[in-house]
């Protein structure tokens, strides 16, 4: 599965890039993320409640950002495993100004196993690009509702 | 016309039971749904277990963490391969082949997981919901591995290899050099090459496999009731592996809802329960969901041929060289590498070639294994041989009917002695073919095909004259004993009981066998109970699988009444004051010879035979035989399918417009139950020809887990079939019976292959690969206008 897709932004570059840092914002823009701590510079424990081709599970991942490049890019590396299975995954996220504000493109690709490829593979690639959309959908809010550092 | 209305007209119907197409005295109860299956059963205190199961095809096992699921309420234990693997013997493999490499096949995954399914742990818990939810907290930490996927690309060198520590991905080499190739192949006129690849399929039977196992701790003993095809076999093969004797273990077979060779094995899941209720000291019960079967359960077929056919200017084909390359899974199953070697020995088909080189490599990679699927070897070979000989017919402009006929040994040849080194035992092809011709109206099809083609309409006619192997077999050429067991009972009261080994799942032998022990014994049918399914009273067998049943199980039938009638003929003769030689038998009355006014029937014999108050000297009380039927040869039914379809050019679709099946199993005891298996299997073949397709991604992750992702014929897909029988009976047993459970399967995928690819003809396309899907139709229609 692989997906690309770029999202637009009010906000410049630098607030955008620490909103995406930060675990407290991610929580609150991840669908079904149930909690996220974390575990080391950059790196993050997350339990997530996701469903796909009403395969409904728990997963638990770990969360890895690398290749950081304030404000412009960052990698992030997402794993997690719980009883449908498997996800992996990883995005490249790239910043630039656009305007007053700035645009993303985030490339991704990911893959599934165990149940949720059994049952649901056809489907991942569109609940994918739906929980993708909804994180920048759901970022976009946060950003206008929170005072964020460097805005 | 049907089959029983064919021999209703020969007028056969009256002579009794054997021969009449009869409703099955099963049937009742499972429509009426009072039939126990596996999971029907229940045992006070029976605990449910559940399998954790691989997510990775290949991968490395970290760590097990099970604490979590541990604190579940109603959690009973967690046994992981550790736990396991040292206490229990390893999952057979009944038909090795020499210098062929094969991993320890362990109950439970070590240290490494090899396909996606792979057990890992089961748990046991009080419910079977808390069993479900303990698996989603066992805790696997897995490294994942490079998985092998492509049998072929599996061979190279620099691939990646499911089993490490064998050095290679070779699970076996098998060679068949019969007849003289080289000389063959130099008479050649031409050769051609032939590239054919039957894609894995998944069996689906509706009912997924399950098993109960019940510990008897005071006698030390241990029943299990499982959903198989061999519970004679499993009863000789898991003593060993669980640790008690053989006499301490009794298997149960209730109904089981469809096997098609899926259930022809021994399971890791049926040694484990059987342990854990030892070790738990309680029932235990599994049953497997629909994924878990379509992911964990043996499937099919899954071979590439590369094929060379040496022919002559006038059709005769005379040799055929092929390397097979067999994908056989992560392990070798109970009989993984003797499928493909039967497409081997079966790849002359119903023709005289000469020389035949069959060079089979089974290679492991990080799927299920595959094993005996309906028709097991046969149906890849029949695919192979119809498709050239379509092949032959277009390479020499030949029809092809003509191009078939002309390399069939003639009736008068049997027994015919294949290159491969088999033996037909008995054969009329041309009868076969020229019968499935009237039916379809042949020069009516080919006028249809002429016109059809004038008006721009994709319409081909494909058939296919198949041969196969049924009734397995002597002993000498199985991998161990190919006898077949039954046992006939006169109860006290005249009643007959009837106990065969040949133990049926769902082919109907509690109403074969009674209308051949009827017949025979000269009784009516309702007088006789066909018992079968549980080892404490079929005390032997070897089950049903090859089409084996009737030939072989009815034969040790008809043994044992022969034995009970020469008993009873000594007892007849002391009470009617004669000599044994004096009495006759007829219609279930003794009698002195000529004196029909005084007759002796069964019900007066059996309560004389165990009152045992007026027995002649010498004679035991009882009325009771037990024979085991060891044939001569396998049997080899044949027949002519012929098929008729449109493809739509827009969509890629195909239409069946016609089914014709002349099918010759021999004799027939029951022609609706015939006709039931013919109609089953062309349905199950008409799957594997237009849809069925097991797929795996490229780092082994099964896509194909359910039937929203893996196509079986609906009722919708399925075309009326016209079928009829001629009867060439085998001279290998003495009811003349061949074996039908297969026929279908083997049958109708080539003949509606041919037919498929006789329609895309005009378009210049020579040969496609299974399955015929709209999409890979329509493609390969696309490619052909974009070239030309």
């Amino acid at each position: 599965m692989k997906l690309s897709a770029t999202y637009a932004f009010q906000d410049p570059g630098e607030t955008l890039f620490a909103a995406l840092v930060d675990p407290a914002i991610l929580q609150k823009c991840i669908d079904g993320c149930e909690k996220m701590e974390k575990t080391g510079e950059d790196s993050y424990n997350a339990h997530l409640k996701i469903g796909v081709a009403g395969i409904k599970g728990s997963y638990v991942g770990k969360v890895r950002v690398d290749e950081k490049k304030p404000p412009e890019s960052f990698t992030l590396h997402v794993e997690g495993k719980g009883g449908p299975g498997w996800v992996k995954g990883k995005a490249k996220i790239q910043i630039l100004p656009k305007g007053e504000g700035s645009e993303l493109l985030c490339e991704s690709e990911g893959q599934v196993g165990g149940l949720i490829a059994q049952v649901g593979s056809r489907l991942v690639e569109a609940v994918g690009k739906k929980m993708q959309d909804e994180f920048f959908r759901k970022l976009g809010q946060q950003l206008r509702n929170t005072s964020v550092p460097g805005k | 016309m049907y089959l029983t209305e064919e021999l209703a007209a020969k007028g056969k119907v009256a002579r009794g039971y054997v021969g009449r197409a009869m409703k099955r005295v099963e049937d009742p109860r499972l429509i009426k749904g009072i039939a126990s299956y596996v999971d029907d059963l229940k045992i006070p205190g029976m605990l449910y277990a559940q399998f954790v199961r691989s997510p990775h095809a290949h991968a490395e096992i970290k760590s097990i963490l099970t604490d979590g699921a541990k604190v579940l309420p109603g959690l009973v234990g967690i046994f992981t391969g550790a736990d396991l693997n040292d206490k229990l013997g390893t999952i057979p493999c009944a038909s090795p082949i020499s210098g062929g490499r094969s991993p320890q096949h362990t109950v439970l995954a070590g240290k490494r997981v090899y396909f996606v399914g792979h057990p890992v742990a089961v748990v046991v818990a009080e419910t079977r919901a808390i069993a479900r939810d303990a698996v989603d907290l066992v805790d696997v930490d897995y490294e994942p591995l490079p998985a092998v996927m492509d049998p072929e690309k599996a061979l190279q060198e620099d691939s990646a290899l499911t089993h490490p520590e064998l050095g290679t991905n070779v699970a076996f080499i098998w060679k068949l050099p019969a007849g003289d190739v080289d000389a063959a192949f130099k008479e050649a006129d031409k050769v051609f090459k032939l590239r054919t690849v039957q894609p894995r399929v998944t069996p689906m039977a509706i009912e997924p496999r399950g098993c109960v196992a019940s510990w008897h701790a005071g006698e030390s003993s241990l029943t299990l009731w499982t959903s198989t095809q061999v519970p004679h076999l499993v009863r000789t093969l898991l003593p060993d592996l669980i640790r008690i004797p053989e006499n301490k273990l009794r298997i149960v077979t209730p109904e089981v809802g469809g096997g098609f060779g899926s259930k022809l094995n021994l399971y890791a899941e049926e040694v484990v329960i059987s342990h854990l209720a030892m070790r738990l000291e309680r029932p235990v019960k599994w049953i497997e969901g629909r994924r878990e079967n379509a992911a964990t359960t043996i499937h099919g077929r899954d071979q590439v041929a590369e094929s060379e056919i040496a022919i002559r200017n006038d059709g005769t084909v005379l040799a055929i060289r092929s390397k097979i390359i067999a994908d056989v899974g992560s392990y070798c199953q109970l009989l993984t590498p003797a499928i493909p070697t039967l497409t081997g020995l079966m790849l002359c088909g119903c023709y005289k070639l000469k020389a035949v080189l069959a060079e089979v490599t089974g290679v492991h990679t990080n799927k299920m294994s595959t094993d005996a699927y309906r028709g097991a070897g046969r149906p890849e070979a029949t695919y192979m041989i119809e498709r050239i000989m379509d092949l032959v017919a277009g390479e020499l402009g030949m029809d092809q009917v003509q191009v078939r006929l002309k390399n069939m040994p003639q009736p008068t040849e049997f027994p015919f002695n294949t290159a491969t080194g088999l033996t037909y035992d008995s054969g009329n092809y041309q009868a076969a073919l020229a019968k499935a011709q009237d039916l379809a109206e042949w020069p009516k099809l080919l006028q249809e095909r002429e016109t059809a083609r004038k008006e721009g309409r994709l319409f081909g006619i494909g058939l296919s004259t198949y041969v196969e192997i049924c009734a397995l077999g002597p002993s000498k050429i199985m991998a161990a004993g190919g006898w077949e067991w039954g046992c006939v009972r006169i109860e006290i009261s005249g009643k007959v009981t009837v106990i065969t080994g040949a133990t049926p799942h769902g082919q109907g032998q509690e109403t074969s066998f009674a209308q051949i022990a009827a017949d025979w014994l000269g009784i009516p049918m309702e007088d006789i109970v066909v018992l079968r399914g549980d080892t404490a009273t079929a005390h032997f067998g070897r089950d049903t699988y090859g089409s084996r049943a009737t030939a072989l199980g009815g034969t040790a039938i008809v043994m044992s009444i022969e034995k009970i009638i020469e008993k009873a003929k000594k007892l007849a003769a002391a009470l009617l004051n004669s000599k044994p030689e004096e009495i006759e038998f007829e219609n279930g009355k003794f009698f002195v010879k000529g004196k029909l006014e005084e007759t002796i029937e069964w019900g007066r014999l059996a309560s004389e035979a165990y009152i045992a108050k007026n027995l002649p000297p010498g004679l035991e009380p009882g009325l009771e035989a037990s024979s085991f039927f060891e044939p001569s040869n396998c049997t080899f039914p044949f027949g002519t399918h012929i098929v008729a379809v449109d493809v739509e050019r827009d969509t890629g679709h195909v239409n069946i417009l016609k089914y014709v099946a002349v099918d010759d199993c021999g004799k027939q005891v029951n022609p609706l139950l015939v006709e039931g298996q013919v109609q089953g299997g062309i349905t199950q073949s008409l799957g594997t020809a237009l849809m069925e397709r097991t797929v795996y991604d490229e780092s082994g992750q099964l896509l194909t887990g359910e039937f929203m992702d893996y196509a079986i014929p609906r009722a919708p897909d399925i075309p009326e079939y016209i079928l009829g029988s001629t009867e060439t009976p085998s001279p290998s047993n003495p009811l003349g019976v061949k074996g039908v459970g297969e026929a279908g399967t083997i049958g109708a995928t080539p003949a509606i292959a041919n037919a498929v690819i006789d329609a895309l003809s005009p378009l210049g396309i020579r040969h496609l690969d299974l399955p015929f899907t709209p999409e890979r139709v329509w493609r390969a229609m696309k490619e052909k206008e974009a070239r030309s």
